[in-house]
């Protein structure tokens, strides 16, 4: 994970510390590249910029993408001294559970929150890459439009219905077995890691497509969570539906990136094909029941 | 949306499922049978009844090994052209099966984009190698099928043309190129593009399997689709080793001993056959004579 750098002379022992003594603890300054762009494919080009880092005993603890972010927009001078302009990003939480500040970094998809700068420049002069994610429209810079996931979410209706004139007392009780797998399906935040490494999930700018692009991994895996759920499972038929359709499950190409690279460690193969198992009973039962 | 499109997407389940089915039946099925089959090249060798009706000199002459790789793989050859029935629709539904297995893998291999640059992971490099393996697979099979099937000798670089009555030799003339069995230039480059058709497509195959595990919902958990995995890698293997074994026997099989067994066994099928036609021919006399003097 560690940026390796061609660039500087700067000697790294295996673990990418500083043989020169200047470990990751010490005062340096780093460079950030970033892929920039005023909006989808629109003046789109590379800027970059130093960021200075105080020592570990100068800081509050360790420092992020986001503050180099932040610093970098307290004063926008790129390296050959051009004035430029803040760099638009999203983010939320700052603590890896809302997935917003999902972006390309080093050729990988993460969160800028939880990327810690010591582990990917542990050098001075050490070079991070920020690009946005290449499978949704870029919104500017780093920011991109993520309505294609959240559309594909309500396309399996990832949510369990309990709006109604009455109340419906107590939930189902479940098993702690269930419980377990549920939980682990739970902590997804829609944030596109699995979707930006899909080699099925292509950009698709056009909102008229989204119904038959690939919804990718999240909402598979979403739609699992609430069949999973007793009051959930009332719908579980639409879900299946929409599943076996065009740019259901049945687009999925079993790279098996998604499950690499999400950052909640969510089984979302197993995901995958367990909704394969639920959408092949669901068809053969409509087959020879003709409903 | 184009009526095309509207067609794929109103039969998008039964064509995904179709898809995958095919591969494995009727497709993978046959590649099991024929690759087991073309290994009797091999394995023939040790196929003692292979050349019990043979003429012993002969035997002795070419080796009792190559009588018999060549004796059983004949043996299997002349068995499917002579006695296997409704062999043209056999072949029919191998061909229409090909034919929308590769179709609709290429349609569906082009929604997707290879990104194993970035993402360096086994699974994504060996979903990028399906798809490579299809593209590879369907132009070698189409050599394959046209040039030792359908007769097309221009595409055969001695220009020589299969027979399934000299089954080994005829074979070993169009990988190598020439009549003699001699290695040509152009015959080399043909024998690798039947070793790299024949990796590419049991690749093709074994990892196939193993996704529709998935796509089927056989295989769900993680150590489930790790245990598979393992069977599908083991059988891979094994149809590896035979489609290699058979193009490494017809390759280094000798091309006039071949002949010689294959003349034999011919031989002895006409014998069999024109053995119970003379004897009807003996004129009803001389069957009384015969009786009278027995």
């Amino acid at each position: 994970m560690i940026q390796s750098n061609d660039d500087t002379d700067l000697a790294t022992d295996t673990r990418g510390h500083a043989a020169n003594g200047k470990g990751p603890s010490g005062a340096r300054t780093i460079r950030v590249r970033i892929k920039r762009a005023d909006s989808h494919g629109k003046n789109v080009r590379w800027e970059e910029f130093k960021v200075d880092l105080p020592s570990a005993g100068e800081r509050d603890g360790a420092i992020n993408v986001i503050a180099c972010l932040q610093q970098i927009a307290s004063n926008p001078v790129t390296v050959d001294g051009t004035r430029s302009t803040p760099v638009t990003y999203e983010s939320g939480c700052l603590e890896e559970v809302c997935g917003s500040c999902t972006m390309v970094i080093n050729g990988k998809v993460r969160q800028a929150c939880s990327c810690l700068v010591d582990d990917y420049a542990p050098n001075d002069g050490d070079l991070i890459t920020l690009e946005p994610m290449s499978k949704f429209p870029v919104v500017r810079d780093l920011w991109v439009d993520r309505s294609r996931l959240f559309k594909a979410l309500a396309s399996v209706k990832a949510w369990v219905p309990i709006d109604g004139t009455y109340d419906l007392g107590e939930g189902p009780e479940e098993t702690p077995d269930e419980q377990q797998t549920r939980y682990k399906l739970s902590t997804c935040m829609s944030c596109g890691c699995c979707l930006e490494a899909c080699p099925q999930y292509t950009l698709e700018e056009d909102e008229s497509k989204f119904d038959e692009s690939f919804v990718g991994a999240a909402v598979i895996s979403q739609a699992r969570y609430f069949n999973m759920h007793e009051t959930g499972a009332t719908m579980k038929k639409q879900r299946l539906d929409t599943l076996a359709g065009p740019g259901g499950i049945n687009n999925c190409g079993n790279s098996q990136n998604c499950v690499k690279v999400c950052p909640k460690e969510i089984p979302l193969t197993e995901s995958i094909a367990a909704m394969g198992r639920s959408v092949t009973l669901h068809r053969i039962k409509e087959f020879f029941s003709g409903r | 949306m184009t009526n095309d499109q509207s067609f794929m997407n109103k039969h998008h389940f039964l064509l995904r499922r179709l898809h995958s089915l095919t591969g494995i039946v009727p497709i993978g099925l046959f590649l099991i049978g024929h690759l087991t089959t073309n290994s009797s090249i091999i394995w023939g060798a040790i196929n003692g009844r292979a050349t019990h009706a043979m003429d012993p000199e002969l035997v002795e002459g070419v080796g009792k090994a190559t009588a018999g790789q060549v004796g059983t793989f004949q043996h299997e050859v002349t068995f499917i052209n002579e006695s296997v029935p409704f062999l043209i629709l056999i072949e029919i539904t191998l061909w229409l099966s090909i034919a929308f297995h590769s179709i609709l893998g290429i349609y569906y291999a082009r929604t997707g984009k290879a990104n194993t640059k970035r993402y360096e992971y086994q699974g994504n490099w060996r979903y990028t190698l399906q798809r490579i393996s299809g593209y590879v697979g369907i132009l070698f099979i189409v050599y394959h099928v046209a040039t030792l099937r359908w007769g097309w000798t221009w595409l055969i670089p001695g220009g020589t043309k299969w027979d399934y009555e000299y089954a080994s030799s005829t074979l070993a003339m169009a990988l190598k190129g020439s009549e003699t069995g001699d290695w040509t230039f152009l015959g080399v480059l043909v024998s690798l593009l039947y070793l790299l058709g024949v990796t590419m497509l049991v690749f093709h195959f074994a990892n196939g399997l193993w996704t529709a595990a998935i796509t089927w919902g056989v295989t769900i958990t993680a150590k489930a689709q790790r245990n598979w995995g393992y069977v599908c890698a083991a059988l891979g293997a094994g149809l590896m080793a035979a489609g290699w074994g058979a193009l490494f026997g017809f390759l280094f099989v000798d091309v006039q001993a071949a002949k010689d067994i294959e003349e034999e066994m011919l031989r002895k099928k006409s014998a069999d056959i024109v053995e119970p036609e003379a004897v009807s021919m003996i004129p009803a006399t001389e069957h009384t004579l015969v009786a009278i003097e027995a």
